[in-house]
């Protein structure tokens, strides 16, 4: 009953999303201007490390720039839920039944939605430019590393939000940090092992981490039971931290009951 | 009756930052608080910017926890029982805020309904219901943040009632909004006071007070200053009823003859040309009322001390200081 009740809020909050999605886009606006310029991006770090380094790394910079846009938008997570509390609904969301875990984890899942088409248009439109070829018995799989890996990564997301929800002013640099630190240890421009042991093993935590190594798998080739490792490494990661976010949600609530700093006001 | 709202000792303090060197460690917002709401009642809340009135919604609402004492809604403890008393509550703010305003009214309603436990169906019957009393069906489907103030009034209104609450926070609920609307929204009030719906209303409206409320609670530094029928709390100023009239040319005569009748307690000036007496009985009143006439006043008027009047003498001109 109470799980029911908690996906019909999920759903609730997903619709909300959506429609606050389709209120922030039209269809030309996302095409030419999310997608002209995601795409943009993984072209000019491409050819920015096919100039820099070495070519062998060329196909894996191109595919790790291409799943990073999933990221980036998942990513927005961080800076959609600190509106919750610049509209003022944050106290009205915390004193109604609904659990407030539930809520967040759904009203902002248009960026999973739209970074994992984002992220599929650049893998498979980009990709032939840039020597990566997909078989089509592949490309059902491409999708389902990219959705593991956005979802993860929008699950991070969310833990980072609740501690934006405290300092609404940082939200766009926490988003922005966490995603370019992502870029840069967790093997998207330049390979995890580059980076001293301790920095490899929080990467390990982070889904992008093993998205990518499954997504490179995929692009090279290699056998699917190593895809599918890396697939449920993600997944792993991804539970870790909807895990993490879910307690840190209860936290925020019973610690803003404590100090009032849920603002209640006009 | 059974009480909506109980509160006993009801204490909550707020940590003051070390930076602001006030010298204090903390800043006391409710202090010893009792307070009693009768179910099916509407409870005003009157007082000054910084009484206390929004830590106690705050409390009410389960946003905030007592620092000490007791506070149950519908016999239930804000602190232990703190789901089922969502269940009971909605809350209506004033102003701008707490609307998804990039969605339509019907997105809104549909939003909050799922959220207090509705299904599809319902949430769908509900949401018509709902736009239907506030009269908003035909902009149902218009994005929010093109609404008049009064319309996203209503709105919020509608969505404080999604889950069907037994009791209603109402805070500030007309701020900023103008007299039509105004109105309009107190009928609404007095609706959902005949189909039994508890109302805490906090004001700083003295005529929507004594419009709407059955009893108001006049606080003030977290204490409760006074309590009783908005129509009634006028003895706590004056036990009297008063004439009020404007007089040309010298008064000093008709005074001293108003003085003369009996009953009459005083007479005092209130502004130029305009004189006030004060009468014990209705037949103390329609002597002076007669003597008045005959002697020429006009504008007369009779009345008894109002609330406007409470207010100033408890909690005293202050300006726009805060404490």
């Amino acid at each position: 009953m109470a799980l029911r009740y908690s996906l019909r809020v999920v759903r609730y909050s997903a619709q909300n999303a959506v429609a606050d999605f389709a209120a922030t886009y039209t269809w030309k606006s996302w095409l030419f201007g999310w997608l002209g310029r995601m795409l943009s991006q993984v072209v000019f770090f491409t050819l920015a490390g096919r100039l820099l380094g070495s070519p062998s790394l060329h196909r894996e910079r191109f595919v790790g720039n291409s799943v990073m846009t999933c990221v980036v938008e998942a990513m927005m997570v961080v800076a959609s839920s600190a509106w919750e509390r610049r509209a003022g609904t944050l106290p009205l969301l915390v004193s109604s039944p609904a659990g407030l875990f539930e809520v967040f984890f759904g009203r902002s899942l248009q960026w999973v939605v739209s970074g994992t088409a984002t992220s599929f248009v650049a893998l498979l439109a980009l990709g032939p430019f840039f020597g990566v070829h997909w078989a089509p018995a592949a490309v059902p799989v491409v999708v389902v590393v990219l959705l593991v890996t956005s979802l993860g990564s929008y699950c991070f997301g969310l833990f980072l939000s609740v501690l934006v929800l405290q300092a609404t002013q940082l939200r766009n640099i926490v988003s922005n940090v966490s995603y370019l630190a992502m870029m840069t240890f967790c093997g998207v421009q330049v390979p995890v092992g580059y980076w001293p042991a301790p920095i490899g093993w929080v990467a390990e935590c982070i889904p992008i981490t093993h998205g990518l190594r499954a997504m490179n798998a995929l692009a090279a080739g290699g056998r699917a039971d190593m895809v599918g490792q890396q697939v449920l490494e993600a997944a792993l990661c991804g539970v870790f931290w909807v895990l993490v976010a879910a307690a840190a949600f209860r936290l925020l609530a019973e610690r803003g009951r404590r100090d009032g700093s849920i603002e209640y006001s006009a | 009756m059974t009480n909506a709202v109980e509160t006993r000792g009801l204490r909550r303090t707020y940590a003051l930052d070390r930076r602001a060197k006030t010298g204090r460690s903390e800043v006391v917002a409710l202090h010893q608080l009792d307070l009693e709401v009768a179910e099916g009642s509407v409870h005003g809340l009157l007082g000054p910017n910084g009484a206390g009135k929004t830590t106690l919604c705050k409390i009410l609402a389960t946003v905030l926890l007592p620092t000490e004492g007791e506070v149950r809604v519908f016999g239930r403890d804000v602190r232990t029982q703190t789901r089922k008393v969502r269940r009971d509550i909605g809350i209506v703010f004033g102003g701008e805020r707490g609307l998804y305003t990039r969605l339509t009214a019907r997105q809104n309603l549909h939003y909050w309904c799922a959220l207090y436990g509705l299904r599809r169906p319902a949430v769908r019957a509900r949401t018509e219901q709902l736009l239907e009393r506030v009269g908003l069906v035909d902009r149902a489907d218009e994005k929010v943040e093109g609404f008049s103030r009064g319309m996203k009034q209503r709105l919020h209104l509608a969505r404080g009632l999604a889950g069907d609450p037994r009791l209603l926070l109402l805070d500030e609920p007309t701020t900023g909004m103008d007299p039509v609307s105004a109105r309009d929204f107190r009928s609404m009030v007095d609706e959902l006071r005949r189909e039994g719906k508890t109302i805490l209303l906090t004001t700083h409206d003295m005529d929507e007070a004594e419009t709407v409320c059955d009893v108001v609670t006049l606080i003030d530094g977290g204490r409760v200053l006074a309590a009783g029928d908005p129509r009634s709390i006028g003895a706590l100023v004056s036990r009297h009823e008063r004439v009020e009239f404007d007089f040309v040319g010298p008064v000093a005569e008709t005074v001293r003859d108003l003085l003369d009748l009996p009953g009459v307690v005083g007479c005092t000036s209130v502004s130029p040309g305009r004189h006030r007496v004060e009468t014990a009985d209705d037949d103390a009143t329609k002597a002076a009322l007669s003597l008045l006439v005959d002697r020429g006043a006009t504008a007369l008027t009779t009345s008894r001390p109002r609330l406007e009047e409470v207010y100033l003498k408890l909690i005293g001109d202050r300006g726009m200081a805060v404490r």
